[in-house]
């Protein structure tokens, strides 16, 4: 079951200091042969700001198609932040998962950050505590992306990369239209995750976003009404180990695909 | 773009080598350098044309189009125009926390191929208010990390690391040299260049006594002291154009040598020999770069440069001026043709002015006989 919120963009100065991160490829629908920008971007309701290529950023950059496994290769500094080349027919699977970054957050902003992305279990936690000071957070991105060449079936779908938290598309959504049901399920550390908020926002209309807390299977229903590219996201937040020099660990999980317009044969993101 | 690749590659390499912990942050591409001077201000934001107007156009409100990516550099120039009253909204500009309203210029250069991102510059101008002492910046159109570099006068850029959105520390700007008008300037540099010579420049008053004490005639003096002046104004003005350039630690000793050698002259001989002049001349080109020295330490606008150098250069000669007329006053123009001005006047004058002159060239030659001195 997944419900429909209404949200104003949130595009302040009082801006939170974790925000989403996402891949987004040059295009959803590539030709054969093509090279594909694969852009890093981090911000809210798919407003996004470029992230260059940065090695110290990044833990794994790959993509997965059905020939197997290779690196998005690009330029140290750059944006796009890699490419890559089209060969084989169906469905490829743009990884990128980054090395942890330490935020120093207010208790305001801390709260604020908790409340958004659903982690009431933390905040729970917290209130038991009775902590209401700021937390360090050590976050980590688990970004993936859907891009299909030539019309998959629906067998080539999405598939599990191994992420620390992931969102695998149980349906493949390049040969999905508009209203259907999309079956996402929620993974950490390979194992469901349940309770999880998972969120999906459409570029045409980031307002709307539609949300939904993962079963015991860690799966979730999301109906999406749009055609286009849509985010679907997830954020998982654990105590930190003593060592981490953090109060807090969190993954931050995404997805990027796009809903086809039937009308069309090719769109681009 | 090649060139902002390898920028961005070596501000995230600084970034990454300063960062105390094993993590690394997620710095955009986004860049801000802020440059003070001469009383104005100029702010220039480089970012990415395409993430900036879809942000512009989803704050007015404008369905997101999925086209902007892909639009060129000229159309998207044009649509950030329109969007300057949005823009300017989430951008502060302040000094001593008063916010100013700048001028806004937007520029969008194409992308240098097809799979390269369009990039936009937004340069922010504008007067700094009359004694401003600090300025703040903050930028919200960036969810990314950024760099803000600040430019303050001829001093070296500083650069803060910013989260989108977070207001700078406020940066000082004392340095910088406060709006003033060409008067002011005017009147500021003439003071200097005449209290480079009364009372801070003992070195040039002694010459310039040494140049009035072999004189019979007040029309030799004059011709003197414009010739030290004409070639002074000459190797000042060289000097600091950069066209010429002669250490101190040479200059210095040689102004002394020169000052020596006058008073010595002056012993030596009962009147003035025709080569004079031309050594006059000379020596003139040596003091001039002894102000250029002191007129670099001072610092001059850039705004009103040739103002402020003209008038340093006028207010040193009304020093050199001074120091005869007072020179005049004391010794009178009758003792001048008296038989003893030269027993009581010049030989005891030129004696004194030689001594000293001779110590300052040795303690600047050798900085350590002065540092002896002092501990004796």
């Amino acid at each position: 079951m997944c419900t429909l919120i209404a949200t104003t963009l949130v595009l302040s100065s009082a801006s939170l200091l974790a925000h989403d991160m996402w891949i987004e490829p040059g295009t959803f629908s590539p030709s054969p042969g093509e090279i594909v920008a694969v852009k890093l971007r981090v911000g809210q309701d798919l407003l996004g700001d470029p992230i260059p290529r940065d090695p110290a950023l990044i833990n794994q950059f790959f993509v997965v198609d059905g020939e197997g496994r290779k690196p998005v290769v690009g330029r140290d500094g750059s944006d796009p932040a890699g490419f890559i080349r089209v060969a084989a027919p169906g469905l490829l699977v743009v990884g990128y998962r980054s090395n942890p970054s330490l935020v120093q957050l207010t208790p305001e902003k801390f709260n604020q950050y908790l409340a958004e992305e659903g982690l009431d279990a933390v905040a729970a936690l917290r209130a038991r505590r009775g902590q209401t000071g700021g937390a360090r957070d050590l976050f980590s991105r688990c970004a993936k992306s859907l891009v299909a060449f030539d019309v998959p079936t629906n067998g080539q779908g999405d598939r599990s990369l191994g992420f620390t938290l992931e969102l695998v598309a149980e349906r493949n959504p390049t040969t999905m239209a508009a209203g259907e049901d999309l079956p996402v399920r929620l993974t950490y550390e390979n194992q469901p995750l349940a309770g999880a908020l998972v969120v999906a926002i459409n570029r045409a209309n980031p307002k709307e976003k539609l949300s939904a807390r993962s079963d015991k299977d860690g799966r979730v229903h999301l109906r999406l009404p749009r055609t286009g590219m849509w985010l679907v996201k997830a954020v998982h937040m654990i105590e930190a180990p003593p060592t981490a020099g953090a109060d807090w660990v969190s993954y931050w999980a995404s997805l990027t695909f796009e809903i086809r317009d039937r009308t069309s044969t090719r769109s681009t993101s | 773009m090649k060139n902002l690749g390898r920028a961005i590659a070596c501000v995230i390499a600084a970034v990454v080598a300063s960062s105390p912990v094993a993590t690394a942050h997620e710095i955009g591409t986004t860049r801000v350098l802020a440059r003070f001077e001469d009383g104005r201000y100029a702010i220039e934001i480089t970012t990415d044309a395409s993430s900036l107007m879809e942000k512009l156009d989803s704050v007015a409100g404008s369905p997101m189009d999925a086209t902007t990516a892909r639009t060129d550099a000229v159309t998207m120039e044009k649509r950030l125009v329109t969007r300057d009253d949005a823009f300017r909204q989430r951008v502060t500009v302040a000094f001593d926390g008063t916010e100013t309203r700048p001028e806004t210029h937007y520029a969008v250069s194409p992308a240098s191929d097809a799979l390269s991102p369009v990039i936009a510059t937004i340069r922010l101008t504008g007067e700094m208010p009359r004694g401003a002492s600090h300025f703040t910046w903050s930028y919200s159109w960036t969810f990314a990390s950024y760099a803000l570099s600040v430019t303050n006068g001829g001093a070296a850029a500083t650069t803060e690391w910013l989260e989108g959105g977070q207001a700078s520390a406020p940066i000082p700007l004392t340095d910088s040299a406060p709006a003033i008008s060409r008067t002011t300037v005017a009147w500021r540099y003439l003071l200097l260049g005449f209290t480079h010579i009364i009372p801070h420049g003992l070195d040039h008053m002694l010459f310039v006594l040494g140049l009035f004490l072999l004189s019979g005639r007040l029309r030799t003096v004059l011709a003197q002291v414009s010739a030290f002046t004409v070639a002074h104004s000459i190797t000042l003005g060289l000097s600091i154009y950069g066209l010429i350039s002669v250490p101190s630690a040479v200059v210095e000793p040689l102004i002394a040598v020169s000052i020596a050698y006058v008073a010595l002259e002056n012993l030596l001989l009962s009147e003035l020999k025709p080569w004079r002049i031309a050594l006059v001349f000379a020596f003139g080109l040596l003091h001039g770069l002894g102000f250029a020295g002191a007129l670099r330490e001072l610092g001059l606008p850039r705004a009103e440069f040739m103002t402020a150098l003209l008038t340093f250069n006028a207010g040193v000669e009304a020093g050199q001026l001074a120091v005869i007329g007072a020179a005049f006053a004391i010794v009178g123009w009758h003792c001048r043709s008296q038989s003893w001005y030269r027993q009581r006047i010049v030989v005891p004058a030129s004696l004194v002015i030689a001594c000293t002159a001779l110590y300052w060239t040795v303690e600047r030659i050798a900085p350590e006989v002065s540092a002896l001195g002092s501990w004796l």
